[in-house]
């Protein structure tokens, strides 16, 4: 088949200097419009990993494609990244903060603005143009932070624990907040985590992750039987537990072989 | 309710309720510091006078309030006071933007490579570590006993404090920020100007003030040297014939230029890191 995947990843390897293998031949890749999620125990490389998708990081072996195009190394338009610091600049407005991608492409100010302007309400934050970060709530800072990335129209869209700091019932709300806007416009997510619950309610797919060094385990497709967002009904989808027990099965496989070995 | 209005209500409560205890307080609080503050310069003042008077306190050594007042409004009739500052004034304003501003400049150009910056440090640091005082008299011979020299002294005395600051703040720019910059696809020059010179620049309004200092030192020093007129040339020239009334009064002439150079920083920090003051 020659239809090329929003993402693919081939046989990435990675380790820092001499050091030992912190990712051990990753295979994935997701399908335009799909979330995938990739949960793992804390030194499985979800970071690392993270890091190479984006181009920030160049892998000691494999390649990055992106929609085809090899980009490994290479940061990419396509692709945008929501970290759990927001890393709004605090010199700057939220709007300021919103078209700083748009500012960076060249974009001309009027334009930009208008573009950002045209998502306050979907994200919540109409009236909050020019509070700075630091009169925000840390929700609303999230939401800025989704917006930044979102208003640049990337294809794809990386998140590193970006909810962790979140208290649980405001968590929900962002996520639910995210399949709404992902899944009505298309986007591609790859979400990192550390929290099975989570992986489980938002994703198409889960790959499974192990330790030292990073391998995938296990790749688990979801189906929660539901078409709605919200994450609290989702949560409560009879199969939800299932797929939660299996990842955690395979999570507990994965240190096992890692104590035998 | 849904999460939204409860997480809204939950930040305003946050954001109002300590404001609203908290305001009061402090503002109480100021005002009993400035008005002690003020007590103990009246104080001061008034035993110091007081002392003069009644002749418990040599006016020959220690002059008085009322001989530095004098003195000031003598050298403000005839226009000598204006003088003497306005020379002051431009020595250290040029100096200060030439030293101060280039240096603050520098540091930050220097987060472009980290290999010249690894490469000058020891040669920072020496500078930094010679004491103006040594090298004034130098400057004087090369530079000429006018404004060139005073200039040059001003900027030496402020130079490496800013461009150490202006360095250090730039390294201190978180590099998630850059990490980002770059996945935006962004060229060095535009992570620089977005990322390193805002994030950096409560260091470099830190390494103004300390200067604000260091350049009046610096403009006094020259003048101390050599001289035909600046406020350091009335205290060079008062304490040479022994009038106490005129080094004193250029002393305080050296205070309140401080204090109003300070003010116009604090203003500059007000506009630059107003985000800050909130």
């Amino acid at each position: 088949m020659t239809m090329s995947h929003a993402i693919e990843v081939q046989g990435i390897g990675k380790r820092y200097g001499d050091g030992p293998l912190v990712l051990d031949g990753i295979d994935f890749h997701a399908k335009a419009g799909e979330f995938v999620s990739f949960v793992g125990p804390s030194g499985c490389g979800k970071s690392t990993l993270f890091n190479i998708i984006t181009g920030l990081l160049a892998p000691t072996e494999g390649r990055v494609l992106v929609n085809g195009t090899d980009t490994t190394g290479n940061p990419n338009r396509s692709i945008g990244y929501v970290l759990q610091k927001d890393l709004l600049m605090p010199w700057r407005t939220i709007m300021q903060n919103v078209v700083l991608g748009l500012e960076v492409h060249g974009v001309p100010r009027r334009e930009a603005r208008e573009r950002a302007s045209a998502l306050f309400d979907t994200y919540h934050l109409s009236g909050r143009e020019d509070s700075y970060p630091g009169q925000l709530s840390g929700g609303m800072r999230q939401r800025a932070a989704l917006m930044r990335t979102m208003v640049t129209d990337p294809d794809i869209i990386l998140m590193d624990e970006a909810y962790k700091a979140l208290d649980y019932p405001l968590k929900i709300q962002l996520e639910s907040e995210l399949m709404d806007t992902v899944k009505a416009a298309g986007k591609t997510v790859v979400f990192v985590t550390h929290d099975i619950e989570e992986a489980v309610t938002l994703s198409d797919r889960v790959y499974v992750l192990k330790a030292h060094p990073g391998q995938v385990v296990q790749e688990i497709e979801i189906d929660l039987g539901t078409d709605s967002h919200a994450i609290n009904e989702r949560r409560l989808a009879p199969a939800f537990n299932d797929y939660y027990e299996a990842i955690w099965r395979s999570i507990g496989t994965g240190s096992r072989t890692e104590r035998a070995a | 309710m849904t999460a939204i209005q409860i997480e809204e209500a939950a930040t305003g409560a946050v954001r109002t309720a300590p404001e609203r205890r908290t305001r009061p307080r402090s503002s109480r609080r100021r005002s009993v510091l400035v008005s002690i503050q003020i007590a103990i310069v009246v104080a001061f003042l008034a035993a110091w006078q007081i002392g003069a008077s009644a002749g418990w306190i040599s006016t020959f050594l220690f002059s008085s309030p009322g001989q530095i007042v004098t003195v000031l409004a003598q050298n403000t009739g005839t226009g000598e006071l204006w003088t003497d500052l306005g020379v002051t004034a431009q020595e250290v304003l040029i100096g200060f933007v030439i030293g101060a501003l280039g240096g603050s400049l520098l540091g930050l150009l220097l987060w472009y490579s980290r290999f010249v910056a690894d490469l000058s440090a020891p040669f920072i640091t020496a500078i930094g570590s010679i004491p103006v005082l040594a090298v004034a008299p130098m400057m004087i011979i090369w530079f000429g006993t006018g404004l060139v020299s005073k200039v040059v002294i001003v900027a030496f005395s402020c130079v490496i404090v800013s461009l150490t600051n202006a360095y250090r703040g730039a390294q201190k720019v978180d590099t998630d920020l850059l990490d980002l910059m770059r996945s935006f696809g962004s060229s060095k020059t535009q992570a620089f100007t977005k990322a390193i010179v805002p994030g950096a620049m409560s260091w470099v309004i830190a390494g103004l003030k300390l200067n604000v200092g260091f350049a009046i030192i610096g403009a006094v020093v020259g003048e101390f040297i050599s001289s035909s007129a600046g406020v350091g040339h009335m205290i060079v020239t008062g304490s040479s014939s022994f009038a106490m009334n005129q080094v004193l009064a250029g002393v305080v002439v050296v205070m309140a230029m401080v204090l109003v150079f300070g003010l116009l920083i604090d203003l500059l920090e007000r506009i630059l890191l107003r985000w800050d003051h909130r």
